[in-house]
């Protein structure tokens, strides 16, 4: 049962709302960062799975296997107390950027292996009767299609990247949204009206990074 | 005949404003059960033994208080930025877990006066070369976050600017980073310090010097206009000082010295 003498005290929340506005910025920063690393690595484990050649095939498999079939919790703790154990210490910024990047690049691996599927050999074939070279092919012709394809799945990933970032509060993380609040939670104790403020600034972030999203693919996925 | 209607209606109408108006304290003995929300991440005030039994100084406490209301107390396992969510989601009645009286808490929760007291030590290992307070300086630090020790830690290292403080989530997670090297040190209560060397599970921690952030009196803390009950807690506070069960409680848990002093000379609370 909830008390309802509980007074809701919207202003005396309001009054951080500044330092709530910086930690959502190092939220936003985290999160594109991690995209942009995931998707290149991403990148590379998908053509890396379909390769012929098994020193290439078996440690991106690996890696997408893990980074799909364990919580991303996990991968952000492993990152931080995990290689702290063997005397590689990554700060709380690092460790949580590199979990959510490696969990980016699993998933988007996948995303980005089924859009080549979709992808006629013919154009290959095409590309390469024009006289260019492999490499050319694939990124000239091969690879801005996948990202056409692959684009709606990698929005997806995108929100899911920054409510991701949330995590870093369980490696130390203290200047992103979640560990700004959870700060001023243990000064003031106004919980609710903070992680109320704390769940629009997210919903707010990740419709911006939705629309910054759209706004490239409009740019970019025009014919 | 005329009349008993009358004064049965008043008695009535009299019953039903009464139970209107009850109070948590009511509540409380009327459903013949106490819940207190209590810190198991947080000994030797409060964890959990071999059989995952709650144990520890907070949780005698409330069984002492359950005792005497007389109802069956439960323990509701609440880490420490859990603790206002508890009290107002109805989880939890009261919450003894160890909870730092500063004046921007009190203007959202109630607190009963001060039921025990902390110093602050500096935590380090043997090879950091850390020994004093000023030590810290520079130094990548953590602690829990949200506890009274790691909000004074982090104003002071944003005073010296340079170095980073780090909050973790758990005490266990703190004494990981700095055994394995991810921090230096940190700033932990006394009786924290001397538990986890005692336990020898991190046998490269050390305790150096006091922390300079004064006394950290805790207090039971309860919905804030539940003025019945802090009222009721206040008075057992001073009992179980006055019956000599606080000294029995800190010799039990704690051991050793004389249990701290809960006031404050020269002034009421």
């Amino acid at each position: 049962m909830f008390d309802f003498s509980y007074r809701f005290q919207w202003a005396q929340a309001m009054r951080h709302l500044p330092r709530m506005l910086e930690g959502a910025l190092v939220t936003l920063e985290i999160a594109i960062l991690s995209l942009v690393v995931g998707i290149a690595i991403a990148v590379l484990l998908a053509v890396a799975r379909d390769s012929k050649y098994i020193w290439l095939r078996a440690p991106a498999t690996a890696w997408v296997e893990v980074a799909r079939n364990t919580p991303a919790l996990f991968q952000i703790y492993m990152a931080h107390f995990g290689l702290g154990s063997f005397g590689i210490y990554l700060s709380p910024y690092t460790a949580l950027l590199a979990g959510i990047a490696f969990n980016n690049a699993g998933y988007l691996a996948e995303t980005f292996r089924g859009a080549l599927r979709a992808i006629p050999e013919t154009q290959t074939r095409a590309g390469r009767s024009l006289g260019m070279g492999q490499a050319q092919t694939f990124r000239l012709i091969v690879m801005p299609q996948m990202f056409r394809v692959a684009f709606l799945p990698t929005t997806n990933q995108m929100v899911w990247a920054i409510l991701m970032t949330s995590l870093g509060v369980t490696v130390g993380m203290a200047t992103d949204l979640t560990g700004i609040v959870q700060n001023l939670n243990a000064r003031t104790f106004r919980t609710f009206e903070l992680f109320a403020i704390a769940a629009v600034l997210y919903y707010l972030i990740a419709k911006t990074v939705m629309l910054g999203a759209q706004l490239i693919a409009w740019r970019l996925f025009r014919y | 005949m005329k009349h008993t209607y009358v004064l049965a209606a008043a008695l009535g109408l009299s019953l039903a404003a009464g139970a209107a108006q009850a109070d948590k304290l009511d509540d409380i003995i009327s459903s013949g059960v106490l819940r207190c929300a209590v810190t198991l991440d947080f000994p030797p005030m409060g964890s959990r033994d071999d059989n995952n039994a709650p144990i520890g100084f907070d949780v005698d406490y409330c069984n002492d208080l359950a005792e005497a209301l007389g109802v069956r107390a439960e323990i509701v396992d609440t880490p420490f930025p859990d603790r206002i969510p508890a009290l107002v989601s109805g989880r939890a009645d009261i919450g003894v877990a160890s909870t730092s009286d500063t004046l921007e808490r009190a203007k959202t929760v109630g607190f009963s006066i001060p039921y025990f007291a902390f110093t602050n030590v500096v935590l380090t290992r043997d090879d950091t070369g850390i020994e004093a307070f000023e030590d810290l300086q520079g130094r990548n630090v953590g602690s829990v976050a949200g506890v009274f020790e790691a909000l004074a830690l982090e104003e002071q290292m944003d005073e010296w600017g340079g170095g980073t403080f780090r909050p973790y989530q758990s005490q266990a997670d703190v004494f990981l980073a700095l055994s394995q090297g991810q921090i230096e040190a940190t700033v932990v209560t006394s009786t924290v310090a001397s538990a986890i060397v005692e336990s020898g599970n991190f046998p490269n921690l050390v305790i150096g010097s006091e922390a300079p952030f004064g006394i950290d009196y805790v207090g039971i803390i309860a919905m804030r206009q539940e003025y019945g009950l802090i009222n009721y807690l206040n008075l057992f506070v001073n009992q179980q000082v006055r019956t000599g069960r606080y000294a029995e409680l800190y010799e039990k848990w704690l051991g050793g010295a004389t249990p701290p002093d809960l006031t404050v000379r020269g002034v009421y609370y």
